[in-house]
């Protein structure tokens, strides 16, 4: 009976991976941004360093950033971002989802979407919605996203003094060209 | 039997739970640092101290620009209104990053109407893992005296300057050696040609804020007549754009070569001036 149920489990998985499409899309190279603003002053830090995967079969959109990886031109401001985010004990940021609209694998038009998941930075996760766009060129998968994020959600201090203090709200973007991979 | 069955079914349950779990995470990306082994964050708050130079380097495509002063003895009380009435040795300093490990830079200060040129090299930076357990930079400078009228051709206004800066970050505790060495083209009455120091520099970071320094800067080996070692204190404050450092020295001097070679006052007997700095660092 126990080898008949574990030879039925078995035989359910490799059917299960016969109608796969086995084929994941993956990005090392994308690009993340964020737009901070003081007062009297704007300051944009990036990283091209933002890993990222998507599978339509496990429905599983899944993005980290090592948060080191962020420049935003001046080397002491860069150290001051990595102290406000606490990146030796929380170095990543991440978010790990499902596609929560649909999406055309099979067009190569220019399609909005929204995932939902969990995305965590500085050690706190939170439940979140993020729209932004796909489009699929070929073997490789267009996204672009902006979402606004909110320091104080994540238990963030906005660094400053007195009233010259890192507004709380933060504007976030991310683009990256994601290329197909054979699931392994 | 029935219990037997339900084992079965328990376990097949929990074989398949867990295949499933195994999958689920091996879909996930695994996470991997950008660097493996980063180095220790800001031994110290600014490229230079109060006179000492530190291994802090100026990150590539960045301008420091520094802005020191030191005032008159505090003793001189408030007829002096503390030294600040005795007029100021001002310096301008500009550092250039070429590369997050290599940097140039000028400076003019008002004694002498010093000019000084120099280059800062970090071999090596400490890491996190502790893997490399130290930061040690080099650093060499010349200077000009470009005061008006002293009848010295353009070599005897010359002076280098050389030296090798050692440091460790321990918790938010730092300490730098500093080993140097000055040699003066022309020198007066019995003055040193070469001077050699070895400078020590401590930093207390207090938080982001505020952090607390000290240095001290003996001579070692023969010294110019009537000169003694230089020490000072310092708090230095981050306010996110500007690093002051607010200090007490002993020296109105703000290189190496010239605090080694013209210190004529003990901060021990109360023989100290009021001074403050401020670095600010522009992106390009």
């Amino acid at each position: 009976m126990n080898i008949l149920l574990s030879l039925i489990v078995s035989l359910f998985c490799g059917v299960c991976e016969d109608v796969r499409q086995d084929v994941v899309y993956i990005t090392d190279s994308g690009h993340a941004e964020f737009t901070s603003r003081v007062p009297l002053h704007t300051f944009t830090g990036s990283s091209d360093h933002l890993h990222g995967l998507i599978d339509f079969d496990e429905n599983l959109v899944d993005f980290y950033l090592d948060l080191s990886t962020l420049k935003s031109g001046i080397g002491r401001r860069d150290r001051d971002i990595y102290r406000t985010l606490n990146v030796d004990d929380h170095p990543f940021a991440e978010f790990t989802g499902s596609l929560s609209s649909s999406f055309d694998i099979n067009s190569s038009e220019i399609q909005q979407v929204a995932v939902r998941g969990e995305f965590t930075i500085h050690g706190v996760t939170r439940e979140i919605t993020i729209e932004g766009t796909l489009q699929k060129q070929g073997g490789e998968l267009h996204l672009t996203a902006e979402w606004i994020l909110d320091l104080e959600d994540y238990d963030i201090e906005p660094p400053g003094i007195l009233f010259y203090r890192v507004d709380e709200e933060q504007e976030l973007r991310i683009e990256a060209i994601l290329n197909s991979s054979s699931r392994e | 039997m029935n219990v037997c069955k339900f084992a079965n079914f328990g376990l097949t349950a929990i074989f398949l739970l867990f295949v499933l779990f195994v999958e689920s995470m091996n879909a996930q990306l695994p996470r991997e640092r950008a660097d493996a082994d980063p180095p220790v964050d800001r031994l110290f708050w600014a490229s230079s101290g109060i006179g000492i130079s530190t291994v802090e380097s100026v990150s590539a495509r960045n301008l420091n620009s520094t802005v020191k002063h030191t005032f008159g003895l505090v003793d001189g009380g408030i007829d002096r209104f503390f030294g600040l009435d005795d007029g100021a040795n001002t310096r301008l300093g500009l550092d250039y990053g070429f590369h997050d490990r290599f940097s140039m830079g000028i400076g003019r200060m008002t004694f002498n109407k010093l000019v000084d040129i120099h280059a800062k090299y970090n071999i090596l930076r400490q890491t996190v893992s502790g893997s490399k357990p130290v930061e040690l930079a080099v650093k060499t400078s010349v200077g000009i005296n470009t005061f008006p009228g002293t009848g010295r051709d353009f070599s005897e206004r010359l002076n280098y300057f050389a030296t090798v800066m050692i440091a460790r970050r321990m918790g938010s505790f730092s300490l730098q050696a500093t080993p140097m060495y000055a040699y003066f083209n022309h020198v007066s009455g019995n003055n040193e040609k070469q001077l050699f120091g070895l400078g020590i520099v401590a930093g207390l970071e207090l938080n982001d804020r505020f952090s607390l320094g000290a240095e001290y800067l003996p001579v070692i080996g023969d010294k110019n007549p009537g000169t003694y070692d230089t020490a000072a204190i310092t708090l230095n404050i981050d306010t996110g754009g500007h690093i002051f450092q607010l200090f007490f020295t002993s020296s109105q001097w703000h290189n190496e070569s010239f605090i080694m070679a013209n210190n004529r006052d003990r901060f021990w007997e109360g023989k100290f001036r009021f001074g403050f700095n401020i670095h600010r660092v522009f992106g390009f």
